[in-house]
This record gives structure tokens, C-alpha cells and sequence, in this order.
């Protein structure tokens, strides 16, 4: 009995010990130091990429790691271009998509801190946000990796990051992360009183166009799970600021007609032939794409932006305090982004 | 019962940590150390080995239910018998299990003040609700265990209680297991200020919670099964009796049994997990497997795949007790080749953190050739052949001492109605999944539109796989069941691991975010193919004439070292595992919230992370190994096993 007990303890001790092994000869075998660097320049940024920034777990440059999540940022890359040549590529494109000038910078800046702004075609959206958690990378951070980037191909020293429009965004977005104070509303609100502001056809109308519960117009977002998918102070904005942020497929477009007339609207479905506008009235119009002389993006939303003079501050936290009932009883994907 | 107080005096206390707790003469402590020792290898010394003990107790009364009820149904004794003893063993680990909770409980709010006064505010509700089915778990336990006798004759009141027990169980386990994971993912937090303001449902059905349940229950009864064949091993090599060993034996096989089962779903369930982890967060998923942990999951493909190795090899051994498995001998080679091929493919990485002198070495960062073998399609193909592998182990073990197949028109209407059923859930899972890729919505994978042409040969190949499934079933019933076998696993073989296999690259180069659905119709026709060959054996040799009885007791010694070493990978690989699933997390108690800012956040190297998993895994087995001697003291006086292993030796 004992000879075996002892022979069972030993074998296992011994399977043990040769795991505990095994780990040290990986430790010993691989691997290599990580340095830290200093200040804002290409090194810096090298170190940031392939370290704390994480950057080097999705994205490889050139034959340096494996990564494959994301495009490669050497001249294997997306283009056949490295990333500080194929930025500038990027920003034509993205001047032509979003009616603003854009520079190599901007470009770049943006991926950091709107990732899902602009995705390599064949590449998922599921870049994280470089300055929130977990990554938080800092504005000085921030334009290091940018630099190590530009070097890639292009010419770091003629690098300006502070001069770009989104820098001040960069700055704000890292000092918010940063400190932040807790969000809280004036009032409580009274969900019912705001209810019937909802739906009531003069005052905001906003069941015009956003439908909750099957009730209410299809032109925006559909609201009925908004609260449980949407923060208060998001709410919020989109209320008071609807152009802050527009959900994906509810931007509004205007379009010429040959007839010299003109609609805007949002796109609500298009065939070979047809488009189906809804206009800020709640209202569905079929245009013949043959009539249509030209077709623009409208920056910011269809979505009226004046309800901070609309309503008297009660109303406004009674409208609150309804929306943050809506956490659905029937499926709302639509709800999905939104400057509702 | 005093086992169930002392763990809810456990919870009594964690829900008396509050601030105040954490303040002392105004100053707020956040973190502290154990008599010097640094609190994070406290913690995780203590939480693991908890786990292990959770999971044994979760674990084990799945399979206990399941083997009293075929009992019940098919008036075998064995099984009833068998079902107590591992129930006995549960007995003996769940007054453990419910002290070390207590332990973690006490250590957590000890150590890490900071991080239990956010993690009381955010599940403070579920604590009751846990310590509550805590006490319905203690009592169906016990009555369980205690009544088997006094309820023999009424056996169907007996398994109800089996069945309380496991639902108490499982609802332990999912608000337990959903802190785990709300660490990893945490719901219901303001992004800014951090703080929470969700329900405590947003907490616990947060987005890793269902994937770490699901993994968790597969996981725990395949750890159940191997730590109750280990017991059976040990029982065996001290066994003074033929009768002894033959009960030990049969114990140790049915523990095997059980963990191979649940071991075919693991690595899917695996998938889906590491999966959904890449989803929550993309730094922490790449991370997993090609950056910090990359090491740590080689190690962990090492154990999944001995595992599978040393399943086989006890299938094997096993052969040998059974008259006529001798024909079957020749097949094993194979086996062998493609459970190595496969393994060898199974371990190759692709993607390490490498110095500038390793990438020299191989002459850049990845090895020329060897790098295609490291990436996902060819991990997804090869596991699938493990599997395959495996199964067909299995299929020439239940075939051993049959003499050649009986034509299915004689197995009845019963016969036809299994086959049915099977076809229909296996061909209609498959077909499902088919017309699913069928209208699968390019942009809903960030493609382009033109790149639905990549999911058509799998939407194809899906149905190729069905109409296979119906061939299979024809032939069946044309009592050519052993010529529809082949053509089903033939073909699965081809579809599943070659062809697949090999489209997953193209699928990689050209639309990347798809390859998961590959994954999944990969797993799904393997599953069905899997399901369908096995309800086709059962009735292909449900009347077969024996060769000769199976010599249970007649397993050679190494057998039964075997069994002992599995449960060791098993536990070893849980460990594993359950460290890399915590390290992920980096320097965040939870991730991306609450940020670890003691001197100890910081990811160790390989090997201090091996020596502290494998003395903790030593721990485990050292407490295991007393419990279950000491359960043994008073079993003597009451033990059926000689009188009812002598009905097994003379079955």
C-alpha cells in the first residue's frame, strides 16, 4: 500500500517538476528587454508601438512581427505603400468622403482616436481607441507613435503635429480621460409628463420620426432599448447636440433633381433604379436615380438642434427621464450609434 | 452542515466589507501584503486552488446524476454503485471547497481593499443570492448523498434530488464564475468616470459571463471524470483482490469515459471563448496568443495534447483486456500518426515575442515554412483530426469484443426512430448553419460586398456534408451501416480537416474576419458526423454476438499511471489556464476600470507563473489526496464495493 502510495507521489511530483522546468527554459530561451524611451520623437513612438501602446499585437511593420489583425504598416501594407506614404493616400480619400481638407497627420491622428472613422477594406472595426482604457495612451503619447509612423516612409522631421485641427481634439480627449467628474442631471424628471412631450405632435415631435415600441415614425433611430444600450450623458448630447454624433446609416444627404428642385433627407432604401428619402416631416419620397443631378453629404444631423430653446429646463429632464426608460421590450437594433 | 455555515460566515463577512474596512486613523490602506509575501501570489495561490476544488464539486454530480439514472433505466447495479462512490467523493472535497471560499473571501478583503469595496458596490446583491444557493446545494447534497440507501426503492425521488443538486450547482457556478469574468468585461460602468451605475444582472450576464459558463461546465465535468479515475488508479494499484480491481478499473474507465466525452467539446467551447474575448477586447485577445501569454498557451496546447495523446494510449491499453480487440490492432498505427501529425501541428506557434538574436536565428521573425502551421486555419483543421482521431479510438474499443455487425432491419422500429432523430438534428444543425452563411450580410464582417463569393464554397461544402449525412443514414437502413461510416467520416475527414483546412488560408488572406465562421462550420460538421456514426454503432452492434466478457481487473500497472497523469495535465492545464485568463487583465483588477496600482502589477515571467501553478497543483492534489483517505476511513464498514465488484468480475 505504501509502496505504491510513495510511487504515485513521486510520479506525480515528478510530472510537476517538469512543468515548473519547462516554464523556466521558456523563460531562459526567449523573449529579449523591452527599453523605455523618452520624449516625443520616432523612437519614442517605436518603443510606445511595441510596448505599452500594444500596437504590435494587431498590426506588423514590414518583416518586423506577425501580427496580422490589422494592415501591415511596412511597404507589404494595404497599397503596397508603408504607412507614413500610404497616409497620404489615405487623406485624398478621406478629404473626397468627408468634405474637409485632411492631411497625412489628420489621417493618421484620426485612426488613433476614432479607429472605427475609417477601416482598411477586409479589416474588421475593432480597433480600440488609443487614449481610453486599457491602452490610454496620452496626447505626448499619442504624437510619438504618430511620428514613428510618419518614419515609416515618409520624412518625421517635417512633422507638425500641433498644427492639425484634430490635435486640440487629441488633447481634449486625453485630458477628459484623465479627470473626469461624475455625470449627473439637474433634476430627476418626471418620465410620464415627458412621455406625452415625446409624442405630443407640437411641441417636439419627436415620435414623428423615432419609432419606441412600435409606436412613432421611422425616420431616425428607433429608441425602444436606447437606455440600455446608451450612457446619460450620450443622451443627453444627442438631444441637445444631435450633430455631435450621427449613427451609421442615418446620415442626411441632399440631392439636385434635374427639375432644379431639391430634397434632403436620410437615405432609407435604395434599389438599382430607386431611392427612398425620409425628410425631417416624417415623410417617404421615391426618387428615379436618373433625375438625380447630384448627390451630397450634409455634415451633422436631420435632427432639429434646438431643443435647448424648445423646452423650458423641466421639460428638458422630464424628455430625459422618459428616454432612460426605454430599455426595450421589443428588438431595436437600429438604436445602434446615435444623434437621435 | 457545519460545512455550509462556515462558508456562509464566509459571506457574512465579505458583506461587512465596507470602506471602513479599508481606512485606518484616516489614512486608506488599498493594498496589503501576507506576512510579508506579496498579495497577488496569495491570492492566486488560494483562488486556484479553490477553483480546482469548485470545479471537482461542480463537476462531479453532473456525471453522478447521469450514471444513477442509466442505472435506474437499465437495472445494471454497476452504475448505481458506481454513482455512490463518486458522490462519496464529493462528500469528502465539498466541506474543503467551502472553507477555502471562506479563505479567498477573507484573503481578498485582507489584501485587496480597494478593489472588494468597488466589487461589494457593484455585486453586493448576488452575494446573498449565492450564499442562499449555497445552503440548497449543502442540503441536496447531503440528503443526495445520505438517502441513496434509504431511497432505493424510490429511486425517481432519489435522482430529483441529483437534479436540485446540479441546478444549485450550476446557479452557483454562473454568479461565481460571472465576478471572474466581470473582471475581464466589465457592464453597466460610466466610460469617463468609472463609476457604476448597472443593474446587478448587467453585472453578472456581462459579455464574457455565457462563454465562461459554458467552458467552465465542459471544463469542470472533464476534471470531475479525470480526478475520479485518478482516485479509481490509485484504489486499483492498492487493490489486495481480483474483485477489488476489477471495480477500480471499471471506475477508472467510466471516469475516462466521462472526461473524453466532454473533452470533444472543449476545444470548441474554447474557440468560442477566446473568441468572444477578442471581441470584448481586441488588446486583451491578441495578448492571449501573441503577445505576453503567447509562451503560456504553448504550454497550454502541450497539455491539451497530451491529454488527447494519453486518452488514446488508454483506449489502447484497455484493448487488451477485451478478447477479439486484437483485430483491431493494426488500425492503432494510424491513429497514432494522425493524433501525433496532428499534435506536432497543434504546438507550433506563430506569432512569439522574439529578440533580435532569435529572429536572426530563423532568419526573421517567423520561421520560413513552419509559420504557416502556427495560424488559426491550421490549428482549427488539425484539432478537428485529433477529434476525429480520437472518436475512431473509441469506435474500435465498443467494437472489440463484438463479432461483426447485425443488419439494422433487425434492430426494430427503435432502431429507425434513433436514426431519424440523429439525422435530423445533425443534418438539420448543418443545414441551418448552411443557409445561414447563405445569406450571411458581407458588411456585418466590416467586407465588402463582393467578398460574399469567399462564403460560398462553405455554404457549398455545408451542404455537400448534409447530403453525405443522408447517404449515411440510406445505407444504413439498406443495412450498409458500416459502408455509410466510412463514407461519412471519409468525407468529414476531407471537408472538415483538408479542405477546409487549407481554404481557411485563403479565407485569411482574403476575408479575414469570416474565418470564424469557418471555424464554426468546421466544428459543426464534425459534430454531426460525430453524432451520427456513433447512433449508427450502437445499433450496427446493439445485438452482435460477443467474443468473450471483458477482464476488468486485467490492466497493466502503467494503465493505471495513465489515468494518474492525466488528472495531473488536466489539473495542470486548469491552472494554467485560469492564470492566463486572470493575467490577461495586466495591470487591471478590472479591466480597463479599475486599475492595479500596487507594486505587484506586473505580468511574471514564465518561470515563476509555472513554479507557483505547479506547487499550487501539488497543494490541490496533496489536499485531495487526504480528503479522499480520509473519506476512505469509514467507507470500510459500509463499502459494497467486494460484494458488488464480485457481480462485475462474474457479470
Amino acid at each position: 500500500m505504501r509502496g505504491h502510495f510513495a510511487k504515485v507521489s513521486l510520479f506525480a511530483i515528478a510530472l510537476l517538476a517538469g512543468f515548473a522546468f519547462l516554464g523556466h527554459v521558456v523563460t531562459s530561451i526567449s523573449g529579449g528587454a523591452v527599453v523605455a524611451v523618452e520624449g516625443v520623437g520616432p523612437e519614442a513612438g517605436e518603443a510606445i508601438f511595441w510596448g505599452k501602446g500594444t500596437c504590435y499585437t494587431c498590426h506588423a511593420v514590414g518583416d518586423r512581427g506577425a501580427a496580422i489583425r490589422g494592415p501591415n504598416q511596412g511597404d507589404t501594407g494595404p497599397l503596397g505603400l508603408p504607412v507614413g506614404l500610404r497616409a497620404e493616400a489615405r487623406a485624398t480619400e478621406r478629404a473626397e468622403q468627408t468634405g474637409r481638407s485632411f492631411t497625412a497627420t489628420d489621417y493618421l491622428l484620426e485612426s488613433l482616436i476614432e479607429p472605427d472613422a475609417y477601416v482598411v477594406e477586409g479589416y474588421k472595426a475593432e480597433m480600440p481607441t488609443v487614449h481610453l482604457p486599457p491602452v490610454a495612451l496620452d496626447a505626448e503619447e499619442i504624437k510619438a507613435v504618430v511620428a514613428y509612423l510618419v518614419s515609416q516612409g515618409g520624412d518625421a522631421e517635417q512633422l507638425r503635429v500641433e498644427q492639425s485641427p484634430l490635435w486640440e481634439t487629441v488633447k481634449a480627449a486625453t485630458a477628459a480621460g484623465a479627470a473626469v467628474e461624475p455625470f449627473a442631471l439637474y433634476l430627476p424628471g418626471d418620465p410620464e409628463a415627458g412621455r406625452a412631450l415625446f409624442f405630443s405632435p407640437e411641441l417636439t415631435a419627436c415620435s414623428r420620426c423615432h419609432l419606441v415600441n412600435g409606436e412613432g415614425g421611422q425616420v431616425g433611430p428607433e429608441l425602444t432599448m436606447v437606455a440600455a444600450t446608451r450612457s446619460v450623458p450620450f443622451i443627453v448630447e444627442s438631444i441637445l447636440d444631435p450633430g455631435a454624433s450621427v449613427a451609421s446609416g442615418f446620415e442626411q444627404m441632399m440631392i439636385s433633381l434635374s427639375d432644379w428642385s431639391e430634397i434632403s433627407g436620410i437615405k432609407k432604401e435604395e434599389t438599382e433604379d430607386t431611392l427612398v428619402i425620409a425628410d425631417t416631416l416624417g415623410e417617404f419620397h421615391t426618387i428615379d436615380k436618373s433625375e438625380i443631378d447630384e448627390l451630397e453629404l450634409i455634415p451633422g444631423s436631420a435632427m432639429p438642434e434646438n431643443f435647448s430653446e424648445l423646452l423650458t429646463v423641466d421639460e428638458f429632464h422630464d424628455l430625459v427621464a422618459y428616454v432612460l426608460t426605454l430599455k426595450g421590450e421589443a428588438a431595436a437594433p437600429a438604436t445602434e450609434g446615435g444623434s437621435d | 452542515m457545519k460545512r455550509g455555515i462556515q462558508c456562509v460566515l464566509a459571506f457574512a463577512a465579505l458583506g461587512l466589507a465596507s470602506p471602513a474596512l479599508a481606512q485606518v486613523g484616516g489614512a486608506v490602506t488599498e493594498y496589503r501584503t501576507f506576512f510579508g509575501m506579496d498579495p497577488r501570489t496569495t491570492v492566486w495561490m488560494i483562488a486556484q486552488i479553490h477553483l480546482l476544488f469548485g470545479a471537482f464539486v461542480l463537476g462531479v454530480p453532473i456525471f453522478a446524476v447521469l450514471m444513477e439514472y442509466i442505472g435506474y433505466r437499465t437495472g445494471d447495479r454497476r452504475f448505481d454503485h458506481l454513482a455512490q462512490d463518486f458522490t462519496r467523493l464529493l462528500s469528502a472535497a465539498f466541506a474543503t471547497t467551502a472553507a477555502l471560499g471562506g479563505l479567498l473571501t477573507f484573503a481578498l478583503i485582507s489584501l485587496y481593499p480597494r478593489f472588494m469595496t468597488f466589487f461589494t458596490e457593484v455585486f453586493h446583491e448576488t452575494f446573498y443570492i449565492y450564499a442562499g444557493l449555497f445552503f440548497v446545494e449543502t442540503i441536496a447534497l447531503y440528503s443526495y448523498y445520505y438517502s441513496w440507501d434509504r431511497l432505493q426503492k424510490r429511486k425517481r425521488a432519489h435522482l430529483w434530488l441529483g437534479v436540485l443538486l446540479n441546478v444549485a450547482g450550476v446557479a452557483i457556478l454562473l454568479i461565481s464564475n460571472s465576478w471572474a469574468a466581470y473582471m475581464m468585461s466589465p457592464a453597466g460602468v460610466e466610460q469617463g468616470t468609472q463609476q457604476f451605475t448597472g443593474s446587478s444582472w448587467e453585472a453578472v450576464w456581462n459579455p464574457l459571463s455565457f462563454p465562461f459558463l459554458l467552458h467552465r461546465l465542459l471544463g469542470n465535468v472533464l476534471f470531475g471524470g479525470l480526478v475520479a479515475a485518478m482516485y479509481a488508479a490509485v484504489k486499483f494499484l492498492n487493490a489486495r483482490s481480483g474483485a477489488e480491481r476489477a471495480h477500480y478499473d471499471w471506475m477508472g474507465y467510466m471516469g475516462n469515459f466521462v472526461a473524453v466525452s466532454t473533452m470533444i467539446f472543449l476545444p470548441f467551447a474554447g474557440y468560442y471563448l477566446g473568441r468572444e474575448i477578442y471581441s470584448t477586447s481586441p488588446v486583451m485577445g491578441n495578448n492571449m496568443m501573441g503577445g505576453s501569454f503567447s509562451w503560456m498557451f504553448i504550454i497550454q496546447a502541450f497539455l491539451v495534447g497530451m491529454i488527447f495523446i494519453l486518452v488514446n494510449y488508454y483506449l489502447w491499453l484497455g484493448m487488451g483486456r477485451i478478447p477479439g480487440a486484437e483485430r483491431y490492432q493494426r488500425y492503432i498505427k494510424y491513429i497514432t500518426v494522425s493524433v501525433f501529425v496532428g499534435f506536432a501541428v497543434w504546438l507550433t506557434p506563430h506569432n512569439l515575442p522574439l529578440s533580435g538574436e532569435e529572429q536572426q536565428l530563423i532568419g526573421g521573425n517567423f520561421h520560413p515554412t513552419l509559420k504557416w502551421l502556427g495560424l488559426m486555419p491550421a490549428k482549427n483543421a488539425v484539432i478537428n483530426l485529433i477529434i476525429l482521431a480520437t472518436f475512431s479510438s473509441f469506435l474500435l474499443y465498443r467494437r472489440s469484443n463484438r463479432k461483426g455487425p447485425v443488419a439494422f432491419s433487425e434492430q426494430g422500429a427503435m432502431g429507425r426512430i434513433a436514426l431519424t432523430i440523429a439525422g435530423l438534428v445533425g443534418g438539420g444543425m448543418v443545414l441551418s448553419y448552411a443557409m445561414t452563411i447563405f445569406s450571411l450580410d458581407p458588411a456585418s464582417l466590416d467586407l465588402a460586398a463582393e467578398r460574399a463569393a469567399v462564403f460560398l464554397p462553405v455554404a457549398v461544402l455545408l451542404l455537400v456534408q448534409v447530403a453525405m449525412i443522408v447517404v449515411a443514414l440510406s445505407l444504413t437502413l439498406a443495412n450498409r451501416g458500416w459502408l455509410g461510416q466510412a463514407i461519412l467520416i471519409g468525407w468529414t475527414f476531407l471537408h472538415s480537416v483538408v479542405i477546409l483546412g487549407v481554404y481557411g488560408f485563403v479565407v485569411m488572406t482574403s476575408a479575414n474576419p469570416f474565418l470564424r465562421q469557418v471555424a464554426v462550420a468546421q466544428w459543426l460538421s464534425l459534430l454531426s458526423c460525430l453524432l451520427i456514426v456513433t447512433v449508427i454503432d450502437v445499433f450496427l452492434y446493439r445485438k452482435a454476438e460477443s467474443v468473450g466478457e471483458l477482464r476488468w481487473g486485467q490492466m497493466p500497472a502503467r494503465s493505471q499511471y495513465v489515468l494518474i497523469a492525466l488528472a495531473v495535465f488536466a489539473t495542470e492545464n486548469m491552472a494554467v489556464m485560469g492564470y492566463i485568463r486572470s493575467g490577461l487583465r495586466e495591470n487591471w483588477h478590472i479591466y480597463g476600470v479599475l486599475e492595479d496600482t500596487s507594486p505587484w502589477a506586473f505580468t511574471p515571467t514564465e518561470a515563476y507563473a509555472m513554479s507557483v501553478i505547479s506547487v499550487t497543483v501539488l497543494l490541490f492534489l496533496g489536499m485531495m489526496g487526504l480528503m479522499f483517505w480520509l473519506a476512505g476511513l469509514g467507507q470500510k464498514e459500509r463499502s459494497p464495493v467486494e460484494t458488488e465488484a464480485a457481480s462485475i468480475e462474474n457479470a
